[in-house]
């Protein structure tokens, strides 16, 4: 039956959630792969700022009470869906920190017209 | 496309006019990795499960294509729901938190991480009573008859091995194994069997009539002696399983005895009894039912829960077989069908027929206030269904 066995031995990886509002947009046509996303910065206080194209994101740092689990599907078979998680898993990695960007970007003004 | 330079992070950021000076002298660039187009998926995992794969433990998904998939750890079982947000939820192995960065300041001001995945959704938990009625109708294909049987030369289709059944029934395995010794099932040449319940009382006979010749005390009844005496007539393995079944095994002496079990050796014969009508006059059962079961033993209505019901309503009183195992194993379809059966109950007559519905810390009394309603009749409360019954 479909397992979802630790991937290896030694401790599971420690992976970080990003939480962000809306949809991420490639900037040209074709998927995601090899873009950037952005620069993410810390305050001195530990506030995330999410430089992401023209805006600025400012987050929290959030420890989970419920960590996540990140299940990779095996041989390439067809994403996981809703109605059918059926299949073999292997956990890859818990999640037990998320970075929360829930402001609204703030846009970043690169040209200012100069007066006339 | 070219790596991102420090003096390009620096440019955005006076572009932004951010002051570095307010900030950790660490960035993080993150990119969208090759793999990121969603072979992956988020599982929120309820407490202690957590724990059980840092453990090195793994989860497992069970469930046929007809079926709700649930999650099973090693002794529990959960129902797993999708939930959505309108957040990209994107995981980023190797991203640093304000603290790792700042214990790690000889670090290098620019580190690459790569996003590995994303989703807009993530699977959520909820534990469950682990589903186990497929398990006895899986047994109850096939059920064992004794050597003598010709069934059991020809096929092996309709039999189970542990394998079989871990890969077909949704609990996890310590609940499985747990269940196997609650049904009284037996590992006969590799594979799980239930007696045939004829069969089952032959082999129960053959012991009690032993006891009876050789007046052992009910409460200390000799492996050795029972093996050597009935191993002609029965395989010793049955014998022996029919008194694990019946029997409760201790050693004394350096000598294996069983103490029978007195509630559920009535039970059976009261079963034998009640199967072969569809119902009796209550008194003339009571007293056919006392004079079938060992000397010694004393026959009570109460060891009959779960298994008959009496009707006082009827003139005479009557009673009838209604095995609990025989009815809906989800809460809305075991209602219905108690209250097709009657229509108004007793918590008393009730509870045996609900109780192992009851999730890990609810009661009877929370089942009834949300499937029943209640009413008063002739003085006592009685429960009846909240919706018309067809």
């Amino acid at each position: 039956s479909p397992s979802v066995p630790s991937a290896g031995t030694g401790a599971l990886a420690q992976w970080v959630l990003v939480e962000l509002q809306g949809e991420v947009q490639p900037r040209q046509s074709g998927d995601l792969a090899g873009n950037l996303l952005g620069d993410l910065h810390y305050t001195c206080e530990g506030v995330p700022v999410l430089i992401v194209g023209h805006h600025i994101l400012y987050g929290k740092v959030v420890q989970l009470e419920k960590p996540f689990a990140v299940l990779v599907k095996q041989g390439g078979a067809p994403q996981p869906s809703p109605s059918a998680p059926h299949g073999h898993y292997t956990v890859t990695a818990l999640i037990k920190t998320k970075l929360l960007f829930k402001t609204r970007p703030k846009p970043i003004i690169t040209h200012v017209p100069k007066k006339v | 496309a070219a790596v991102r330079s420090r003096a390009e992070v620096d440019a955005t950021l006076q572009t932004a006019k951010l002051n570095p000076a307010e900030l950790l002298p660490a960035v993080q660039c993150l990119s969208f990795g090759p793999q990121a187009g969603g072979e992956c998926c988020l599982l929120q995992l309820e407490p202690g499960l957590c724990a059980e794969l840092e453990a090195g433990r793994s989860l497992v998904i069970r469930g046929e294509k007809d079926e709700h998939a649930v999650l099973c750890s090693k002794d529990k079982t959960y129902d797993m729901k999708i939930a959505d947000t309108s957040n990209m939820l994107l995981f980023v192995p190797g991203c640093k938190t304000p603290e790792e960065l700042n214990a790690d300041l000889a670090s290098c001001n620019i580190i690459h991480s790569q996003i590995a995945g994303f989703s807009k959704n993530y699977w959520e938990l909820r534990r469950c009573r682990p589903k186990l009625k497929k398990l006895r109708k899986l047994l109850m294909e096939d059920p064992y008859e004794g050597p003598d049987s010709q069934k059991d030369q020809t096929s092996t289709l309709s039999k189970y091995t542990t394998e079989d059944l871990l890969s077909l029934i949704q609990a996890s395995e310590e609940e499985i194994l747990h269940q196997l010794q609650v049904i009284d099932a037996c590992k006969i040449e590799g594979y799980w069997r239930i007696l045939d319940f004829d069969y089952e009382m032959k082999l129960l006979s053959h012991v009690t009539q032993l006891i009876d010749s050789e007046s052992w005390p009910l409460s200390k009844v000799p492996l050795c002696a029972c093996l050597e005496e009935l191993g002609s007539l029965e395989p010793r393995e049955m014998i022996e399983h029919i008194l694990l079944s019946y029997g409760r095994k201790y050693v004394d002496d350096g000598e294996v005895f069983f103490e029978m079990r007195e509630d559920k050796i009535c039970r059976a014969i009261a079963r034998m009894l009640l199967q072969n009508a569809v119902k009796f006059n209550l008194s003339e059962f009571e007293e056919v039912w006392q004079q079938s079961v060992p000397e010694g033993m004393t026959t009570r209505l109460d060891q009959l829960q779960g298994l008959a019901l009496v009707d006082k309503s009827s003139r005479p009183e009557t009673i009838f077989l209604l095995k609990v195992e025989d009815l809906p194993e989800d809460n809305q379809g075991r209602f219905n069908s108690l209250f097709g059966i009657r229509e108004k109950w007793t918590e008393v007559d009730i509870t045996p027929y609900i109780q192992d519905l009851c999730a890990e810390k609810q009661t009877v009394g929370a089942l009834l206030t949300k499937y029943a309603r209640s009413s008063m009749l002739n003085g006592v409360k009685v429960f009846n269904s909240r919706r018309p019954i067809s």
